[in-house]
């Protein structure tokens, strides 16, 4: 074809208004004429055109666009909840206010004694978050010893007055004594309260810096605290708060059976809901006097931990329940007639598919204790490892097999009566006991349990912290997740309740603290499980797109092409200018 | 006649029924051979517990699931019920119970909750069906604002409350009639019960065969009881199972289920009708009652006895049949056991010592006298009638068949609020009609008109009916149309509306000897089957087809305004070769291809020709 049109670089209609035809014959061949040339306003018109178009799209469709898509995020306080929970905000100090009554001594000998023993304990102390402040007590409550018992009971449950009497750690009582050369001392089991007896030759006189009722003292305060230091010492360091250097004296075991305690224990709640169940595989016993049980060997306990948690109690006796059914059967010791379960097969022990253990309604977990009472042909069954008859699953429960006494074959009671129940109910105190993660020692009850209040109290403080320290990080790994002023509000209830439960701990008034570090745990929990953050993540992008596609397509060609056109034109013209 | 009918099989019931306070257990299973081989079993079991322990959460044959919930949720007395099937009067006769353990289709629960306020109360409520949901595994939490009503007329509480109390007392309502009933729902209902169906008259209870069955219904009924003086007060777990079976289809062996046909050779033929040859038959009724035993029907024998039941008295006998007095009944077991007839010698109960297990053997047996069947006092059916989207109308045929009593009745309607009646076409008519000038049948009416999208309709009617007639109760109803998300999965199944509730005022206590008190507070219950309503429904796909749709048409739109106002228009002639060339290409291509097969169709038909 001798038509061929010179390969020109840009074919358009337009472009072939400008150039002039080179070939004659082409020329020819299409009669040429040209389109008339166009004039500067139509131009104009056209790029005003294409410009308002992509006005519209830019100013007014991509920002609605943008508008009716992104999800909600308020504002958080980021850096604050990342210093939380890297520690560099609180330091938890726990100062013990300890009170010495001495109603027997001078008031100048009282102070001196005071200084020295205050020196000992200092040498003593390994760990500084911790530390125990001697003081004397005041001179009102000198008079008589018996009369102060009764007016620290009469105050309590007077309100906020209470407040500085609880949380008042340890009350030493020096009483002087006839007998021995060394002091002696006495902790009473159900008071804080420690009797130190002593001999008027062992107070130190005023020049001196050491004695051995100072020495003694500071001795016993801090075998009497050891435990505490070392479980705050362990929460301090499970925490990511840098502290781990203050741990150096704590051995392997004691870390090891902390950690063992702490994974047994329940979380700190308000109110925890105790069950007490019996079951029985066969039809016996049908009845058992859990009540009057419950009142004589329960009720005292949970009233002196009533300080810390509510307690709920309810029951149950469940007939024709056997234990789960992975389990062995247990086998026969020929020897002594005892029936044997192994140890490997307690934790599938509970038949949580039969058993009726839900758990009990309202707020706060269920302590699950049950009482099994074996077939008269399996008893007695004990653990093959050890003999034992109890055990304890943690975070759940305990659970007790009731054996009937050991040597007599005797049928099982339908009734089992108060004196039936007694051990099983001293196991099951003990056991609710270590589930609320209360120490080991000291003996005092009261003690220990001023003790769970602090430990309880860092505890909360460190896990609302880390739980702020997780939703920042989650809130800036996951862009598309909506945060709803919901999330916002609690994360500041949580920071300002740190802020007063830190403050608690530093100035002694642990259980202040310890309400406050509930409310923030409880603040923390909800701002990091709100439900609507979650439901948005799992709408793709890409399925809005699709659908929409129809129209942003057709739509989108045209106006690139149209812009696309303009532009190159520009630009040729542009380079013919030149 | 008819009322010693009644009077027997009334005192069958509340023979079992007058209220114990001293035992604490009590079981008892009824089974009744119906016409057509199909056997009714009715299981009841109560427990109590002393209304201190209760307070105190000391469970022992109380469950504990279930009282803590009650606890939790202020609830006073409760009844729950999980039904399946119809009840077949024509054929079955009265309802056991009458009536008043039984539920309408899928799941019903009514509750007296304490609360002070309205609002409360509906709180409350939420917290009951939320718990109850779960315990039960059923979806009773989705009985929401929409599907509760407060019925004015038509139950009253069983049990006694304190007249200081019962200011504070809501009644709240809920049906879910789409709700399957099924095994997850039997296995709470067994846990709730002290030997667990372990031992006792509960080890016959066993999911494929009472969900094989024609009709069954589950009743769980909380109330407290206090003794007349208003001192110790007990509350009183009562649960029920009835159901009828037939016995053909229970027997037939669960790997092998398809029925067989007979042999001819075992055929009964009715050799007097003309059209009797030896290849064809017209078979005869069986005049034998079939054989069949416990282990046949329920697939295990009783396992003994639940030990905790009462040791001496009417209530240790669990087990009771109602036959024929020469019937013959083989017992067997290994264990003990004793037998006592009733005086008319209809009913006999049986006790079970040990934990043996215990069998009722029941062969085939040419049987004269057959048991009296009570009928029913009043029967009822409702149906939707009406053709299209829009509009339909709904029927209840209430009948009362007596010759001489004239019954006055509570019916009950709670429709779902997208079926909206129009109560100005509500009308009664009474058939067959005296020419006498007619008592209009409605008495009383309590309408409460439903919300779109937050109550639905309720409606009472206090009605008469005259003896040996019937009342024809209509009235029309609009469909509203759903929005998108509001459609079930399976909408084109359509939705279903609760069986209508009729309570029985009268007659009452004299023309009925038997009837205790304990069976007069409880009432005289019926209810129709549920419905199943049509509406309109979209395509689902709709929304995705209207966006696209939409869209190319906007972009169509766009386009075609775009396009002229950015382009510009010059005669063809005034187009160079090189803007036209794509075009002329094209069209040489599109030319070549249409000659080309204009060619090969062409010489084609050139060749047929």
């Amino acid at each position: 074809m001798p038509s061929n049109p010179p390969p020109s670089p840009a074919p358009s209609i337009q472009d072939a208004t400008n150039i002039p035809p080179k070939s004659g014959a082409v020329d020819a061949l299409n009669k040429a004429k040209q389109p008339p040339p166009e004039s500067n306003e139509t131009l104009w018109t056209r790029r005003l055109v294409i410009l308002s178009f992509w006005a519209v799209v830019i100013c007014l469709g991509i920002p609605i666009w943008w508008k009716t898509t992104t999800v909600y995020r308020a504002v958080l306080p980021l850096q604050a909840m990342m210093d939380w929970s890297d520690g560099k905000i609180c330091r938890p100090v726990f100062p013990l206010q300890i009170f010495i009554d001495a109603p027997f001594l001078l008031p100048a000998d009282a102070q001196n004694l005071i200084r020295t023993t205050q020196h000992a304990l200092d040498d003593l102390n390994d760990f500084s978050a911790h530390h125990l402040r001697l003081l004397l007590s005041e001179p009102r409550s000198t008079s008589n010893f018996s009369q102060d018992i009764v007016q620290t009971t009469s105050i309590k449950g007077l309100g906020d007055e209470t407040h500085d009497r609880e949380d008042i750690a340890l009350k030493i009582n020096l009483i002087p004594g006839q007998s021995g050369s060394v002091p002696r001392s006495e902790l009473q089991p159900y008071e804080s309260r420690l009797d130190v007896f002593y001999t008027p030759n062992q107070i130190p006189s005023s020049s001196s810096t050491s004695s051995p009722l100072a020495t003694f003292i500071a001795n016993k305060l801090q075998f009497i605290f050891a435990e505490e230091q070392a479980s705050l010492a362990y929460l301090l360091s499970q925490s990511n708060t840098g502290q781990q250097t203050q741990i150096k004296s704590m051995s392997q075991e004691t870390a090891a059976s902390l950690a063992r305690q702490s994974t047994r224990s329940f979380k700190y709640a308000p109110t925890y809901h105790l069950t007490f169940s019996l079951f029985t595989p066969t039809s016996i016993p049908t009845e058992w006097d859990i009540e009057a049980a419950l009142k004589e060997y329960m009720q005292p306990l949970l009233a002196s931990l009533s300080s810390i948690s509510e307690f709920t109690v309810d029951t149950q006796l469940q007939l024709y329940a056997t234990f789960s059914p992975s389990v062995q059967q247990p086998e026969e010791d020929p020897t002594t007639g005892t029936w044997l379960l192994r140890k490997d097969d307690l934790s599938g022990f509970v038949n949580a598919a039969e058993w009726p253990l839900s758990p009990s309604i309202g707020k706060g977990p269920t302590v699950n204790f049950v009482l099994y009472v074996p077939t008269a042909d399996q008893a007695p069954l004990v653990v093959k490892e050890n003999r034992g008859n109890s055990w304890l699953v943690p975070q759940w429960g305990g659970v007790v097999i009731l054996n009937p006494p050991y040597g007599e074959k005797t049928k099982t009671p339908s009734t089992l009566t108060k004196n039936d129940l007694q051990p099983a109910m001293l196991t099951f105190s003990n056991q609710l006991l270590s589930l609320l993660g209360l120490p080991q020692s000291p003996a005092s009850l009261p003690l220990r349990i001023s003790t769970l209040t602090r430990v309880r109290a860092a505890s909360l403080l460190f896990s609302a912290s880390s739980t702020l320290g997780a939703l920042a990080r989650l809130t800036q790994a996951l862009e598309s997740i909506a945060i709803p002023d919901t999330v916002a509000h609690s994360v500041d209830q949580t920071i300002s309740r740190l802020h007063t439960a830190c403050t608690d701990l530093r100035e002694g008034r642990f259980h202040s603290a310890l309400a406050n570090a509930r409310i923030a745990e409880l603040e923390a929990e909800k701002a990091f499980f709100e439900r609507s953050m979650v439901g948005q993540v799992y709408f793709p992008e890409e399925h809005k797109v699709a659908v929409y596609l129809p129209l942003l397509g057709p739509v989108s060609v045209p106006l690139i092409m149209a812009a696309l056109k303009e532009v190159r034109k520009l630009r040729a013209r542009a380079q013919a200018g030149a | 006649m008819l009322s010693k009918v009644l009077s027997i099989f009334l005192s069958i019931f509340f023979y079992f029924t007058c209220i114990a306070l001293g035992s604490d257990y009590h079981e008892r299973l009824l089974l009744r051979p119906l016409p057509q081989s199909a056997l009714l079993a009715s299981f009841n079991f109560r427990s109590n517990t002393s209304a201190t322990s209760f307070e105190q959460q000391h469970f022992r044959y109380f469950p504990r699931s279930l009282g803590q919930i009650l606890q939790h949720a202020g609830t006073k007395e409760l009844h729950l019920r999980f039904s399946l099937g119809r009840w077949d009067a024509e054929n079955w006769g009265a309802r056991p119970w009458d009536g008043a353990r039984e539920g309408g289709t899928g799941v019903e629960l009514w509750a007296w909750v304490e609360a002070e306020s309205n609002e409360e109360a509906n709180s409350r409520w939420l917290t009951l069906t939320n718990a109850l949901s779960g315990l039960f595994c059923a979806s009773l939490n989705f009985i929401d604002a929409t599907k509760t009503i407060r019925p004015v007329m038509t139950f009253q509480p069983e049990g006694h409350h304190p007249n200081s109390t019962t200011d504070n007392l809501h009644l709240l309502h809920g049906t879910l009639p789409h709700e399957v009933v099924c095994t997850e729902n039997l296995t709470p209902f067994l846990k709730l019960l002290p030997c667990k169906g372990k031992a006792g008259i509960s080890s016959l209870l066993d999911g494929h065969k009472l969900f094989d069955a024609s009709w069954q219904s589950m009743a769980i009924d909380v109330r407290p009881l206090c003794e007349v003086d208003g001192s110790g007060c007990i509350l009183e777990i009562e649960q029920t199972v009835d159901m009828v079976l037939d016995i053909d289809r229970s027997k037939r062996p669960r790997d092998n289920p398809i029925p067989r046909p007979i042999k001819p050779t075992d055929l009964e033929c009715d050799a007097s009708k003309p059209y009797h040859a030896h290849d064809s038959c017209y078979p005869l009724d069986k005049k034998a009652e079939v054989a069949w035993n416990l282990k046949d029907v329920f697939g295990r024998p009783i396992k003994g006895s639940c030990p905790i039941t009462a040791d001496r008295g009417p209530d240790s006998e669990t087990v009771c049949i109602n036959v024929a007095p020469e019937r013959e009944v083989q017992i067997q077991t290994s264990g003990g056991w004793t037998e006592s007839k009733s005086e008319d010698g209809f009913v006999r109960c049986y006790r079970i010592f040990g934990d043996s297990d215990f069998d009722l053997n029941f062969p085939s047996q040419l049987v004269d006298k057959t048991v009296p069947l009570a009928q029913p006092r009043l029967y009822a059916a409702r149906s939707i009638n009406g053709y299209g989207q829009e509009r339909g109308s709904v029927q209840a045929v209430i009948t009362n068949p007596s010759p001489v009593d004239t019954i006055d009745l509570i019916y009950l309607e709670s429709l779902p609020w997208f079926m909206k009646p129009y109560i100005h076409t509500l009308k009664a008519a009474i058939l067959p009609s005296t020419n006498s000038t007619p008592t209009p049948p409605i008495k009383e009416t309590y309408y409460r008109p439903s919300l779109d999208r937050h109550r639905g309709t309720h409606l009472e009617l206090l009605l008469t009916v005259p003896p040996v007639s019937k009342v024809i109760l209509t009235y029309d109803f609009e469909k509203a149309i759903l929005r998108y998300t509001e459609y079930p999965p399976d909408a084109n199944r359509g939705f279903d509306v609760a069986p209508a509730v009729i309570r029985l005022l009268s007659p009452r206590a004299p023309r009925f000897p038997h009837s205790t008190p304990e069976a007069l507070k409880r009432g005289t219950y019926l209810r129709t089957t549920s419905l199943l309503l049509p509406l309109p429904t979209p395509d689902f796909s709709m929304p995705y087809n209207v966006i696209i749709l939409t869209s190319t048409v906007m972009a169509l739109g766009f386009g075609s305004i775009f396009n002229p106002l950015v382009r510009r228009f010059v005669g063809v002639e005034e187009v160079g070769a090189a803007g036209l060339a794509g075009a002329v290409r094209l069209r040489g291509f599109l030319r070549g291809r249409v000659e080309r097969l204009r060619a090969r169709f062409g010489g084609k038909g050139g060749k047929g020709e």
